[in-house]
């Protein structure tokens, strides 16, 4: 073993795991919610502007779902 | 005329050239062996000294195993004076399997230590046995030191496992007392002679033997090292002879010596997760005790195992990444043992090492503390995965306790490419809702609205 090396360890401690998985998962679901309720209610003319709204709603909602998704696998110990 | 003193010159070069190989001059002065016999295992531990005759210095000497028992050596090691380990190379002529050594000091007279185990040499005698009966073995030695030197003086003992003794080959001067038989002093032993010996003694230490060993372990980046070991194990004892009688195993203290009910697998201190299961499921009947410096299970089969039955089940832990792996920059060595702890004085027949590294992981260059045959490397899909996870696998035959050692594995690995597990679910979810959007969009009316109605607010 080279004397520079250092013990790895991961960019994310282990023990917050569980922690990042629920508020990420609690975010993910208000951003969803809020797409969908979104959806039903807009007016079906004119939709210039909503279109740009709906996408970062959508994506907001998305990244927090993948994310917390990925921290809960880890939670439950599947080490991907 | 002159064809015939070629061809007699040629016979006395190549009788020469043998004769020079060995040098005559080195003598065995004192050999110390112990040959202890109370477990499965033959472990034998030499004393030599080492003496040349003409007091000229010593600088390699070749140890001897013979030929019929090269097959079953499982470990071996030359160690000088100081306990320093020296290097060996074997070689293998009509006498057996050599082991060439250079000795460190130049002196004329010099001590050895050697220790060898052998596997499956202890041969159980009767091979049948009912539940109730005792467990015999035999083993086949040689009283004497096998060697291409001559010894001067020698002396063995066998340490057996009970002070039962059937019968053991007497080369006078020969002794038992209790579990001990000592053969010798001998004086002036020729080289290479042999007086084989059999000892006949009761042993009921667990005769068992892993017969495959497949030990996985899957690398992430997230800080976890998962180790898993699926386990063919067989009682390599004298085979059960007639039928098991539960109640005859249960009330009898007596019944069933020679049968495993259960033994102790020590894992590092580390371990978390720990499962203990098989085809049908969790195996209830295991006890797990953290100590300081590991974590020792108690493992008991579904069954007791008697003398040719099998048993196969799973056992895997997890372990935190930093115990194990080391880096700098994007430069990883994964420094893991080879092979773990099973039981006390275990035998491998074979073991097939897989290493999972994570996706993307390239340059990957293995160091193994003894020769293993590589098999070739494949790729291994399991969550969220797109082209695979690379995977090393080796395997070796024969192992012993003795080869609980740690191999070394370089890699590189880009710290980017963990982003892409997280992106692939966001990807995934992002097109779902994209999905929406456009089925929002689209209008499946067959009818088409008149007017377009205002809404009641």
């Amino acid at each position: 073993m080279e004397p520079s090396m250092t013990r790895y360890i991961s960019p994310i401690s282990p023990s917050v795991f569980p922690h990042l998985a629920t508020v990420l998962l609690a975010m993910g679901t208000f951003f969803t919610a809020w797409f969908f309720v979104f959806e039903v209610t807009r007016p079906t003319s004119n939709g210039k502007n909503l279109i740009v709204k709906e996408l970062l709603i959508s994506l907001f909602a998305a990244s927090f779902l993948g994310f917390g998704v990925l921290f809960l696998m880890l939670t439950v110990g599947i080490y991907v | 005329m002159g064809k015939f003193h070629l061809t007699y010159l040629l016979v006395v070069c190549l009788i020469w050239s043998v004769q020079s190989a060995v040098d005559v001059e080195i003598q065995n002065k004192n050999v110390d062996r112990t040959i202890d016999l109370t477990s499965q295992l033959v472990k034998i531990s030499y004393k030599i000294t080492l003496e040349h005759s003409a007091k000229k210095n010593l600088n390699s000497y070749s140890f001897l195993i013979p030929k019929n028992e090269r097959k079953s050596l499982a470990y071996i090691s030359i160690r000088d004076s100081s306990k320093k380990e020296l290097k060996s190379t074997e070689e293998t002529n009509a006498d057996g399997a050599l082991f060439l050594v250079n000795l460190p000091a130049n002196a004329p007279t010099q001590i050895l230590l050697v220790e060898t185990v052998f596997t499956k040499s202890l041969l159980p005698y009767p091979t049948e046995i009912q539940q109730s009966e005792k467990q015999l073995v035999r083993y086949f030695g040689n009283a004497y030191f096998y060697s291409q030197f001559k010894t001067l003086s020698q002396k063995t003992t066998i340490q057996l496992s009970s002070k039962n003794v059937e019968s053991y080959t007497s080369v006078k001067p020969s002794s038992q007392s209790d579990s001990t038989i000592t053969y010798g002093p001998y004086e002036n032993i020729a080289a290479l002679s042999t007086q084989p010996i059999t000892v006949h003694f009761e042993n009921h230490s667990p005769f068992l033997t892993v017969t495959r060993l497949e030990r996985v372990i899957e690398v992430s980046h997230w800080g976890n090292i998962a180790v898993e070991e699926t386990i063919d194990m067989v009682h390599s004892g004298a085979k059960l002879k007639g039928s098991f009688s539960r109640y005859d195993y249960q009330k009898d203290g007596r019944s069933g010596q020679a049968s495993v009910k259960s033994y102790k697998t020590i894992l590092p201190a580390s371990a978390t997760g720990v499962y203990y299961r098989d085809t049908n499921g969790n195996i209830s009947t295991s006890a797990m005790r953290v100590h300081k410096d590991s974590v020792e299970l108690d493992l008991r089969p579904r069954f007791p195992l008697f003398g040719g039955w099998k048993t196969h089940y799973t056992i895997g832990y997890n372990v935190p990444s930093f115990e194990y792996l080391f880096h700098t920059n994007e430069n990883y060595l994964l420094k893991m043992r080879l092979v773990d702890h099973i039981y006390d004085d275990m035998v491998i027949d074979e073991i097939v090492v897989k290493i999972i590294l994570p996706e993307g992981s390239t340059n990957i260059k293995l160091i193994t503390p003894y020769p293993v045959t590589r098999l070739s490397d494949s790729l291994h899909y399991t969550y969220l995965d797109t082209f695979g996870r690379p995977v090393i696998q080796f395997t070796k035959n024969n192992l012993v306790e003795n080869h609980i050692h740690e191999f070394n594995l370089k890699y590189n690995f880009p710290k980017i490419v963990m982003i892409q597990e997280p992106l692939l679910i966001v990807g995934f979810l992002y097109i779902l809702f994209l999905c929406v959007i456009i089925w929002m969009r689209l209008d499946f009316s067959i009818t088409k609205e008149k007017e377009a109605h205002p809404h009641k607010e």
